[in-house]
């Protein structure tokens, strides 16, 4: 859970970009990397525990400190989890302590049963955790919509949006920087008014 | 899952004192205690240009691996991971359910006087946490105070 450190007025929260193989969660953090507005050193290296073919192997990492709300400096911390499947300890080792998600699902056709399975996977991983999914804010985004064989956005919805509560949700070419850093920041706002609406933050 | 408690100034200065302590005697060069979910809590020493906050993701990270290895051959009984190297030596080492401490210091100082050290820390930051916990079991800070409502411009993307 997040860090409220009232001795250094720091806020500290971390989001985890989760979802199958191949999805553009790497790629959702270098383009907030490239592109992200800050004053100068307030945005950290993007680490990346990769293979030789870039392949996730353990998490990618980027610390970004953004705008001070009410004294409080608010540090970011940007996780990716490994998508494929045989990597997922290390997905739970990366979720522990998460306070919000953004789920990159891949639109093409021949992978949805594979964005399927690993939101069930996120499901399932939370639980082990014993961190109630229904409390942790997440946003969904639909990467690779200029792909040709992009599933139409209302299946994309209906595979993965389909509960009592719908959450928010971004079509996005993350190679484009599109939709990249509208899904970063509504996952900002979810998380931050989910703190605010908690009668007892269970942190500090 | 436990997390971790209010941390007022007057815990941020003992658990900073217990890191000078501990880095006088060891011979250490920097100290930092980290929550295993990879946040930096405080630290102590002379950092340089060692981007601590990274190292405390990633310590985090390779520490809660270490962990799950252990598990997995049934050792119940993991404390502490060394990273041996020519120059510069890391010693992470667990504080209680939340928090670890890491150690870098220098190669020539040898991990044994660490090691001989490192548990007076640990029992102290430990000591600290209970602390205060005990003092406001179920604390936080009241961020209704902050105004989060236009969080639309927290992450700006650059002008083309």
């Amino acid at each position: 859970m997040a860090i409220i450190n009232q001795a250094t007025k720091e806020l500290q929260v971390k989001i985890v970009y989760y979802g199958p193989a191949m999805g553009g969660k790497t790629t959702n953090l270098v383009q907030v990397h490239d592109h992200v507005q800050t004053t100068a050193g307030n945005k950290g290296k993007l680490v990346s525990l990769a293979t030789s073919s870039d392949r996730t192997l353990f998490f990618d990492f980027l610390p970004i400190e953004a705008m001070t709300i009410k004294g409080f400096k608010t540090k970011f911390q940007l996780y990716t989890v490994p998508g494929q499947v045989i990597y997922n300890t290390t997905r739970q080792l990366v979720l522990r302590g998460v306070d919000g998600i953004v789920f990159v699902a891949d639109s093409q056709y021949e992978k949805m049963q594979e964005n399927v399975e690993s939101f069930q996977n996120l499901m399932d991983n939370l639980s082990s955790l014993k961190q109630n999914f229904a409390e942790i804010p997440y946003v969904l985004q639909y990467n690779k919509r200029d792909l040709p064989n992009a599933a139409p956005v209302e299946y994309l919805d209906f595979l993965l949006n389909n509960r009592d509560t719908q959450v928010p949700s971004f079509s996005a070419t993350a190679h484009k920087c599109e939709g990249v850093f509208e899904s970063l920041n509504m996952i900002t706002r979810l998380l931050l008014q989910k703190f605010v609406n908690q009668s007892v933050p269970q942190y500090a | 899952m436990a997390t971790l408690p209010q941390l007022i100034e007057e815990d941020i200065r003992h658990l900073d004192k217990t890191l000078r302590d501990f880095i006088a005697k060891a011979d250490a060069m920097v100290a930092l205690i980290i929550d295993k979910g990879g946040f930096l809590i405080t630290h102590a020493g002379d950092a340089g240009d060692f981007d601590l906050t990274t190292i405390g993701a990633l310590a985090s990270g390779a520490f809660m691996a270490n962990q799950t290895i252990a598990g997995l051959v049934n050792e119940p009984n993991f404390n502490s991971i060394y990273q041996q190297g020519e120059k510069t030596s890391v010693l992470a080492a667990n504080v209680d359910e939340n928090c670890i401490l890491i150690v870098i210091f220098k190669a020539q100082t040898g991990v044994g006087v660490v090691k001989y050290f490192i548990p007076t820390a640990v029992k102290r930051i430990a000591k600290q946490m209970v602390a205060a916990h005990k003092r406001n079991p179920d604390g936080g800070l009241d961020l209704s105070v902050m105004n989060l409502a236009d969080t639309e411009g927290v992450f700006r993307k650059k002008e083309a």
